[in-house]
């Protein structure tokens, strides 16, 4: 079976088509960003976080009524997957008095439904000194794998590949970040350490792309020293078009079944790898060979253009 | 095919191998089906049947993280503050104030909490003699002094926690150092968290417990056998042959340290219904009055000490305590001591003052000196001079550190602990006598748990995501690829065979994550393919024969492959230093994976395909 016959589309000629279909997405995702702000999750914030299951159906308003009676009205209250699933989140771990906040959640859950017993699947107390920290880590470890793969595809390519691969990430991170944030009320995301995790995958799944096609480049043009680079990427492009597609459409089908069948705890982990591999799969076309093509016609670098 | 043999050899090895490794974990789960399908009497029953069955294969199985088996995972801090005002003297209003203001500082400073004292202290002109060491002491010896202290908390905190962690009878936990200040402490399987609380966060209690005479802990331990033996239901009304054993079974246990039948017409089974209490708890003569039990073995004793009957003919003012830590005897085997104590202390361990491991000069053998204060003192004259050659335990929340012998009566308490095997053993010994004296303040900085039935349902949902993207994944393969995606295929299920048995060997922990890695493994591992295939069929296009195609492919996909899966690598690699527990577990998986789908997409599949291709009328379809 085969689903490319021989293809000849001309990628880099609508570049600055794409380059403005990027762009929007980008904005319209950092509009949300900055109008809903970073919804962090219990990792990052610090303070208490309560998952229960009750034995039967439950509404949030009266989980919230229930908190409020017993002054805890603070809280923040979310279904967690099905209805029988409630999540609850303070920013605290105990009252000035030093009382567990858990376990007045507990107790205002206790009284609050007398004859709909619940269980606790999942309690997290984060200090707030450690949120901080896995905060600070968490950048730490995005900008380092950016380094790290910068200096990688400089390595084996060139400079200016590097900087294509690189600018080609942070298109990624930014499309999927915004994305994060439109689709965060639906589908229930935070940031938390999965989802970090899940954006350095991404990184990698990204450049993965994008270094089997420079590699393609590199290949080619060894092989047809004088054809114009614009061609030659066309052409490299094309050719491993079949390869592309059905790499990151297996990905993509695997990350749906992780989807819809993951469970909660993987939702935002899945979600953010999903739109990773689409955008990383389009970034390797439009932004990392783009970049480098850019940065050549504008007579930036001269000779040959692959180690 | 010969040309192939040493390929092919490898190739079964590397299965073979991982079969070797997941097996444990295909034991450990069979048996927990059996056990769970039996109830009350009869799993108890199964439990003590197939106890050394069940421990080795658990302790080589696929660890799960806590995510997936449930439990708690608390990080503690020393606090090294409390520590400091704790060990201050002479504390007045000033020194409260200086607290207050430091306390407030370390809020916003990451700079060490005693730098900041001392800094608060110099802005006062006031030498911090005033409150610590002696008088003549400068500025920096007293701040090293508390620095050196602050290091030596989390030591104290860290065996005081694993003390009472193995006490409370946790399996599998895991208790680690994190940096300089903090404790991970890991307890599958326990959600409760008002324990959890009150086991790391309590006082430690150090105590000195006399042991009883020998001849009394026998008599004793001989009626706790025979009503055992009576309960059991075997005929063992004959008490004199135990008491006519006596000698027997001592010095059989002194010498061998194993079972042994001390009389020639007993076999081991006969001896072991006869006296289910002697034939795992074995009296020893060097070390009057307490008695030795295997590893294998003490959770059954623990059981018989429980039992009603038992219970019965132990004294009200005696306790059973274990040694913390085992002994290796012969052969490499580990035993706990059990040592009969009288149930209150003569002295706590409050009224220590210092404690050190040194090694004794004259005989250059490791010993321990223990400082008490003049209160302690004199209780501890009267103690040792009334007690002259029998001994006392050293015990620490209920476990047995050490039960020397009293050799005279100590007065102006500066006593010396000898027959330490090591010196590592003697400053273990000083980290217990201190605790008991100088506490190690701990706080819960983050505590995270996990109940069982959520770890199921991730199990659960797990697996079966990861098993529907492998039928996924193969069915697309053998259509898209035909032969070449079957080739594939294979390749695909030895490389996720090899990543389970690579986290087995290496007693990785599968976290919930960790599933979603060996996920995304899979469509690694089905990248490398696609690219050689695309490869192969370009080849095949430009007309070349299908030996040569293949070769081509092979040999021009390979940067692509390896720079693609070197950068996926790298991000593995920092996200594993920066993720904790379930992260790590992901970022673990994945980097496993990658190592392992190689082999198995570019090294396995070549040899398939050489060999399908050897003849030259084979034919191999690439769709």
């Amino acid at each position: 079976m085969r689903l490319f016959k021989k293809t000849s589309i001309d990628f880099m000629g609508k570049r600055n088509l794409w380059y403005t279909v990027s762009a929007t997405v980008i904005i319209v995702g950092m509009i949300s960003l900055a109008i809903k702000g970073f919804d962090y999750g219990i990792d990052f914030l610090g303070g208490t976080e309560l998952i229960v299951q009750f034995q039967n159906r439950v509404e949030i308003s009266a989980v919230r009524g229930a908190l409020d009676r017993a002054g805890l009205g603070k809280a923040e209250i979310k279904a967690y997957g099905s209805d029988r699933d409630i999540l609850i989140r303070t920013t605290t771990i105990t009252t000035e008095q030093g009382t567990s906040v858990g376990d007045m959640l507990r107790d205002a859950l206790k009284s609050g439904f007398p004859s709909n017993p619940f269980t606790v699947q999942k309690e997290d107390k984060i200090g707030p000194k450690i949120g901080a920290e896995l905060r600070r880590d968490a950048m730490y470890a995005v900008v380092a794998s950016l380094i790290a793969i910068w200096v990688y595809v400089w390595f084996r390519f060139k400079f200016i590949y590097g900087l294509g691969a690189v600018a080609a990430l942070f298109h990624d991170v930014l499309v999927t970040l915004g994305l994060v944030s439109i689709f965060d009320g639906v589908m229930n995301l935070e940031i938390d350490q999965n989802m970090i995790a899940a954006f350095l995958t991404l990184v990698g799944l990204s450049v993965n792309d994008t270094v089997v096609i420079f590699d393609r480049i590199r290949e080619n043009q060894k092989i047809f020293k004088t054809m114009p680079l614009l061609e030659l990427m066309n052409k490299s492009l094309n050719e491993t078009l079949s390869r592309t597609i059905i790499t990151s459409g297996t990905i993509f089908v695997v990350l749906m079944v992780l989807l819809v069948f993951g469970g909660e705890v993987n939702r935002g982990f899945a979600f953010t790898l999903t739109v990773g591999i689409v955008t990383g799969t389009y970034s390797s076309i439009y932004i990392a060979s783009a970049v480098a093509l850019e940065w050549v016609t504008r007579g930036k670098a001269k000779g040959a253009l692959v180690k | 095919m010969r040309k192939y043999t040493f390929k092919l050899v490898l190739i079964a090895a590397a299965v073979i191998l991982s079969v070797y490794f997941l097996y444990p974990t295909y034991v450990d789960y069979s048996l927990q089906k059996q056990l769970h399908a039996l109830s009350g009497e009869d799993s108890l029953k199964f439990v003590e049947e197939k106890e050394s069955e069940i421990r080795e294969s658990r302790a080589k199985r696929i660890k799960l993280g806590l995510d997936l088996q449930g439990g708690m995972r608390v990080v503690l801090e020393v606090n090294v503050l409390k520590l400091v005002d704790d060990l201050a003297k002479n504390k007045d209003e000033t020194f409260t104030q200086i607290m207050t203001e430091v306390r407030a500082e370390t809020k916003r400073s990451e700079e060490s909490p005693v730098l900041l004292l001392r800094k608060k202290f110099e802005e006062r002109q006031i030498r911090l003699s005033r409150y610590y060491g002696s008088l003549r002491d400068d500025n920096d010896k007293i701040y090293s002094t508390l620095e050196d202290e602050a290091k030596k908390a989390i030591d104290r905190g860290i065996e005081i926690v694993r003390n009472r962690v193995d006490q409370y009878g946790v399996s599998e936990p895991s208790i680690q150092k994190l940096g300089t200040n903090r404790i991970i402490v890991e307890l599958p399987g326990v959600t409760r968290e008002s324990e959890v609380r009150q086991l790391l966060q309590g006082t430690a209690l150090l105590e000195f417990k006399l042991l009883r005479e020998p001849e009394v802990a026998y008599r004793i331990m001989t009626a706790m056998d025979n009503a055992l033996a009576q309960s059991i239901g075997v005929d063992s009304t004959d008490t004199t042959f135990a008491a006519t054993t006596v000698k027997d079974t001592s010095a059989a246990a002194t010498d061998t340290s194993t079972i042994s039948t001390p009389e020639g017409d007993l076999t081991a089974e006969q001896f072991a219904r006869k006296h289910p209490f002697f034939s795992v708890a074995l009296v020893s003569q060097r070390y009057a009055g307490e008695a030795v039990v295997a590893e294998d073995n003490k959770d059954k004793v623990r059981r018989m000490l429980d039992r009603e009957e038992v219970r019965k003919v132990i004294p009200n003012d005696m306790v059973f305590l274990w040694s913390a830590k085992p002994r290796i005897m012969n052969e490499g085997k580990r035993y706990f001591a059990l040592y009969p104590v009288k149930k209150t202390p003569e002295l706590t361990g409050g009224v220590i003052v210092n404690a050190r491991a040194t090694l004794d000069p004259s005989y250059n053998q490791p010993i321990v000196t223990m400082e008490m204060n003049s209160e302690g003192s004199r209780d501890w004259a009267r103690i040792t001079g009334a007690n002259v050659n029998k001994r006392i335990a050293i015990v620490l929340d209920d476990a047995v550190f050490s039960a020397p012998v009293v050799r005279n009566k100590i007065i102006g308490g500066h006593s010396q602990i000898e027959g330490m095997d090591n010196l590592d053993e003697a400053r273990l010994l000083e980290i217990v006598l201190k605790a008991g004296a100088l506490p190690a303040p701990v706080d819960i900085i983050e505590q995270r748990s996990v109940g069982p039935s959520l770890g199921e349902d991730s199990i659960r949902k797990g697996l079966f995501s990861a098993g529907l993207a492998t039928v996924l994944t193969v069915l697309f393969m053998m259509l898209y690829y035909r032969g070449g995606g079957a080739v594939a295929d294979f390749a695909l299920i030895f490389c996720i065979l090899f990543l389970i048995a690579v986290l087995a060997a290496f007693q990785a922990t599968l976290t919930l994550p960790g599933i979603a890695g060996v996920i995304l493994t899979l469509a690694v591992a089905v990248d490398a393919n696609v690219l050689i295939n695309e490869r192969i069929r370009e080849e095949q296009a430009t007309g070349k024969t299908l030996r040569a195609a293949i070769d081509a492919g092979y040999e021009k996909a390979w940067t692509a492959i390896f720079d693609s899966n070197l950068t996926t690598f790298i991000t593995g690699v920092i996200l594993y230093q920066f993720g904790t527990g379930p992260v790590q577990g992901f970022a673990l998986t994945l980097m496993i994976g990658i190592i392992t789908s190689m082999f198995s997409a570019i090294f396995i599949t070549r040899v398939f395909f050489n060999i399908l291709t050897d003849r030259s009328s084979a034919k191999v379809s690439f769709g």
